[in-house]
């Protein structure tokens, strides 16, 4: 770009940020119609059962009661639950209310009532024979021969096993001076956003549904909807207003959507349903809990020679994102640090009767990546390399292949090394495990991530954008992308205000309401800036070449001695007129109509991040605590780097509460949450947080997107998890390969290690 | 949550016979901060609440040398944390108060309503046996007092009888030279329910423990002492040796349960490595205290 910005690459508050922190802003559970009912969900305390019968009739007795839905009162269309288009990675395994239940908490039965205390009454009206079937919560349980079949399929495996490979793998290995093979397993933390799954739904006098929702991609739900109903896209209308977060489990439908339409097409009247915490820990998603057991041989020069790997996912009672993340998981092992291009990796996922899970910020990356760069740990001690140097000689670069086929366009993970370095002064600073005594010990630790902005190939990425200027000089963008509480809305708004040449105060973004806006497939893939962004730059460079033609026009010369800035049409500096001026109505003349569209179909870009954790444990309790994280993030080009600020932090809280005390633990005898609540699933708060010191880097713009912008959204939590392992590990000598490091478990392995006193 | 009567008493007689008349299907309401989440989440559904915190005089907080402090039924554990008093004379109550939920759960929740619900890891109990606390209750039969040591009979069960309410707290004034001390351990700096507290409250006198109280939370059914570590200390010039064993003696009394919040075993570990970084505390601040 020849000339300065004047709108991006600014820090802006949020277009929202009045509206939500005083409360004024509405989420889909704020709305409300007249004649409304309250719907829930009646859900199986059984891990796997079968319904035998329903009986409803003292439930419909109670007053105040207006329906109960049985499995064979609803439309029996399995679905699969995740709508995005993946390509061959989606299983259709579920129904709106299940006759076999598949994991503890699974819907069988809904009611609606006039209020929600009589509709929860009336939960414990309905009576349901159950046939208990044999359950399995584990990976190995589900895959030992006579386990029972969750949904048939062989070896309760979701799909056929991903097989990814280059090069000659057993070459690599003979080539080898060491070879290390080890398992790694991740935790089960829950998405925890604020808003809790929730709906409104009425059927209008022209037999079209309406539903408020809190999802991340409205046109799914629309097209899901639509099969499973039975009716046409043109009768269904979503509508999303603000959203409180969603992390990746609001790409998916829960059973509330459905039994919501139809409780409202049995009544006639508008049903509402918001879920309870409760419902929303077990009956929602989690993160898939994988086991990774990854083998890689290396040079004494520090070269990796072959990478052999199995990622195995539990996906819990349903497939949902299960074949997508461990595809993803599985071709994301060939990336990150080179391997002489010599790689067998497979992928399995597989049927328990755990929670599901699903898609989660990271997606089955964060799981590979932490067995990648933990190992990378380990190897470089093996080689007696120090693991800064071990990661800089191995890290992907310029010409390197990538996930999506592509190769790489720069040596941007070495930058974020080298910078995140230099400032954590490491070699200065680091230490081996060894050294380390006292009570309370420091360690450092690396971790470091690459990810996609957009899910292309897997999906065909495609995002829309319209502008339509108003006769005063202001726009609105419609653009179907959502703002789950990631401050997308106003990078939109930023871009279309930057490439507008108009202050960021004249654009009005209208989103959510598929009757409104053009297509978009989802908030999700960290693609929004990157895809959406480019549709929006794309109608906005299409809108101002519009108005610059209509000004040479009224002007009497030519358009491209015109540009517009600060919503002025100049030439050579000069103020000509305002836009306003240039499209108000004029002696009668109404104002001239300008719209522009545009599509944009993404091809790929990746981000990059290297965290440097710095933490303190205390050696008698087995406490971890992170004191300080140095955040590395190349991202071609910060549109709102307030924003960019803002979603590393979260991702660092987020990161940090699933390596060290988030999890969502199973009663190993009936499956069922044991912290189903905010009172022992803990994230962590203010008080727990480490300084944080977030570096952004434009060392890599990508040429296909709005100013070179690339994704941010899930990087942060992909890089934290093993920065901590490694820093515990420099800390006290104890190498944890799994998640997440909780203080019993670190207390017991310094003992094992003969490190701590016992009185 | 289901359909409840409420009312706002405004004297003891009408609290208690209110109590009487829905014969123990009533609940007494004062910050509410647990009684609301557990009716939200269906744990609990009482006919009728009885708020107390209209009743003259459930208000008072007050120290007078000499005598000691007294903490009405309505005084939250905010009011109680930030009172120069007790920073001044009851240091373990102020730590354990300045550790319960968050800043925004204390201003609601009271000191008195931590102690009836009766959790095993209700962090005021252990620095409020330590200070010697008694509890006085107001019945249809008239006032009482019980030792908080013995009021508690299980995880939600007290010596509170029905148609008894909790009228206030009352700590003896502690004797010079006493340092006291409460170590909570959890996952978490904040809103935070502890997987083990422990209080310590200890006199010394030329050097002589002559008075020692440690008081274990979360690892029985009821905030327990710790009577055979404090035999250790009293009567003794404490060293680094008696310190250890005390702690281990209290380890010993832990009779802690495996649930998700963390295992027994870790659960026993903590109270030694507590025990003994409460005492090496308590034996600081008792030394630094000087005479008034």
């Amino acid at each position: 770009m020849s000339r300065g910005f004047s709108t991006i690459g600014v820090g802006h508050p949020r277009i929202d940020a009045i509206e939500k922190v005083t409360g004024k802003a509405r989420y889909a559970a704020d709305f409300s119609l007249p004649g409304m009912l309250y719907g829930k969900i009646k859900r199986s305390p059984h891990a796997h059962a079968r319904v035998l019968s329903i009986d409803a009739e003292k439930a419909l007795a109670l007053e105040g009661v207006k329906a109960v839905l049985t499995p064979w009162d609803v439309p029996r269309v399995l679905h699969t639950g995740a709508p995005a288009p993946r390509l061959g990675s989606l299983r259709a395994d579920q129904l709106v209310l299940t006759d076999v239940a598949r994991f503890v908490g699974d819907g069988v039965a809904a009611v609606a009532a006039t209020t929600e205390e009589i509709a929860e009454a009336a939960l414990d009206l309905i009576e349901v024979q159950y046939e208990i079937l044999p359950a399995v919560f584990t990976v190995e349980e589900a895959r030992r021969p006579g386990a029972p079949l969750i949904h048939g399929t062989e070896g309760n495996l979701v799909m056929p096993p991903i097989i990814v490979q280059a090069g000659d793998v057993e070459a690599g290995f003979a080539e080898a001076d060491l070879v290390l093979e080890a398992t790694y397993h991740t935790g089960r933390p829950s998405h925890c956003y604020m808003e809790p799954n929730a709906c409104l739904c009425y059927f209008d006098e022209s037999g079209t549904l309406t539903i408020w929702a809190s999802t991340q991609c409205a046109f799914m739900v629309r097209g899901i909807l639509s099969e499973v109903l039975g009716l046409p896209l043109h009768k269904v209308r979503v509508v999303v207003k603000h959203m409180g977060g969603g992390f990746g489990a609001k790409q998916d439908l829960y059973q509330h959507e459905f039994v919501c339409a139809l409780l409202a097409r049995r009544t006639g009247r508008p049903v509402k349903m918001v879920y309870s915490r409760k419902e929303v820990f077990m009956a929602t998603k989690t993160r898939h809990p994988v086991s990774i057991t990854l083998k890689q041989g290396v040079k004494r020069d520090g070269t990796i020679t072959a990478r052999q790997a199995l990622y195995v996912s539990n996906t819990g009672g349903y497939a949902s994102h299960g074949p997508g993340i461990t595809a993803v998981g599985t071709i994301d092992m060939t990336s990150l640090y080179r391997c002489n291009e010599n790689w067998r990796l497979e992928g399995r996922s597989v049927y328990t009767n755990a929670p599901i899970a699903g898609a989660f910020r990271g997606y089955g990356a964060v799981q590979s990546f932490f067995a990648l760069d933990v190992q990378m740990d380990e190897l470089a001690e093996m080689v007696g390399m120090n693991p800064l140097d071990f990661r800089l000689k191995n890290a992907v670069g310029e010409g390197d292949p990538s996930p999506s086929g592509h190769r790489l366009r720069a040596d941007a993970l070495a930058a974020c090394l080298r910078r995140g370095a230099e400032e954590v002064r490491w070699h200065e600073r680091w230490q081996p495990p060894e050294v380390k005594t006292g009570r309370v010990r420091w360690g450092l630790g690396i971790g470091t991530e690459m990810h996609s902005s957009g899910a292309y190939p897997d999906i065909k990425e495609q995002s829309n954008a319209i502008l339509k200027m108003n006769e005063d000089g202001t726009v609105q963008l419609l653009t179907g992308a959502a703002d789950l509480g990631t401050g997308a809305h106003t990078v939109l708004a930023q871009i279309a205000a930057e490439e507008l040449g108009m202050p960021l105060a004249n654009i009005r973004v209208v989103s959510g309401d598929t009757d409104m806006v053009p297509f978009d497939i989802g908030a999700y893939a960290s693609r929004t800036t990157y895809v959406a962004g480019s549709a929006v730059q794309r109608a906005a460079a299409e809108l101002r070449q519009r108005l610059l033609a209509l000004a040479g026009e009224k002007l009497g010369c030519e358009a491209t001695t015109l540009e517009i800035r600060d919503g002025e049409i100049r030439r050579q500096g000069q103020v000509l007129l305002s836009v306003a001026e240039l499209v108000r109505g004029e002696g009668g003349r109404p104002a001239v109509a300008l719209m522009a569209q545009a599509t944009y179909e993404a091809k790929v870009a990746y981000s990059f991040a290297a965290h440097f954790a710095e933490v303190e444990v205390d050696t008698e309790t087995g406490m971890v605590r992170v004191t300080k994280v140095v955040a590395v993030h190349e991202i071609g080009k910060a549109i709102n780097p307030l924003g960019v600020e803002g979603q590393i932090e979260g991702g660092i809280q987020q990161g940090i509460g699933h390596s060290l005390t988030e999890d969502l633990v199973l009663d190993p005898e009936t499956g069922a949450p044991l912290n189903a609540g905010f009172v022992d699933y803990k994230m962590p708060l203010a008080p727990d947080m480490p300084e944080i010191r977030v570096i952004i880097l434009e060392e890599a713009p990508d040429p296909d997107s709005p100013f070179g912008a690339k994704g941010v959204g899930e990087d942060p939590i992909m890089a934290i998890g093993p920065a901590i392992a490694n820093a515990v590990y420099n800390a006290t000598g104890v190498r944890f390969r799994e998640l997440p490091i909780t203080p019993d478990k670190l207390l017991a392995r310094l003992r094992e290690q003969g490190e701590t006193d016992t009185a | 949550m289901r359909p409840f009567d409420y009312y706002e008493a405004t004297s003891l007689e009408e609290a208690v016979s209110l109590l009487g008349r829905y014969d123990g299907r009533a609940s007494i309401l004062a910050g509410g901060t647990d009684l609301l989440v557990e009716m939200k989440e269906g744990l609990r559904a009482p006919a009728c609440l009885v708020n107390i915190k209209r009743i003259p005089g459930l208000d008072e907080l007050s120290y007078t040398p000499g005598e000691g402090l007294r903490i009405g039924a309505a005084v939250t554990v905010r009011q109680v944390e930030r009172h120069p008093a007790v920073r001044q004379h009851y240091a373990g109550l102020a730590q354990a108060a300045c550790q319960l939920g968050s800043v925004q759960v204390r201003n609601r929740a009271t000191v008195v309503g931590n102690i009836c619900r009766a959790s095993p890891s209700a962090d005021t109990a252990p620095p409020l046996i330590a200070d010697g606390a008694l509890v006085c209750l107001f019945g249809a039969d008239g006032t009482r007092t019980v030792p908080l040591e013995e009021f508690f009979t299980g995880p939600g069960q007290t010596v509170l009888r029905a148609h008894e309410i909790v009228t206030e707290l009352r700590l003896p004034d502690p004797i010079p030279h006493t340092g006291q001390v409460y170590l909570k351990h959890g996952r978490r700096l904040a809103m935070e329910l502890a997987t083990v507290g422990v209080a310590v409250s200890l006199t010394l006198q030329d050097e002589i423990c002559t008075r020692v109280r440690i008081v274990l939370g979360a690892v029985a059914p009821t905030p327990i002492r710790a009577s055979e570590a404090e035999a250790v200390l009293e009567g003794r010039s404490p060293d680094s040796t008696l310190v250890s064993m005390a702690a281990v003696k209290a380890q010993e009394a832990s009779r802690p349960i495996d649930d998700v919040r963390s295992s027994a075993a870790y659960r026993r570990q903590m109270v030694r490595v507590l025990t003994l970084r409460a005492l090496e505390q308590a034996l600081t601040r008792a030394r630094q205290e000087d005479s008034p």
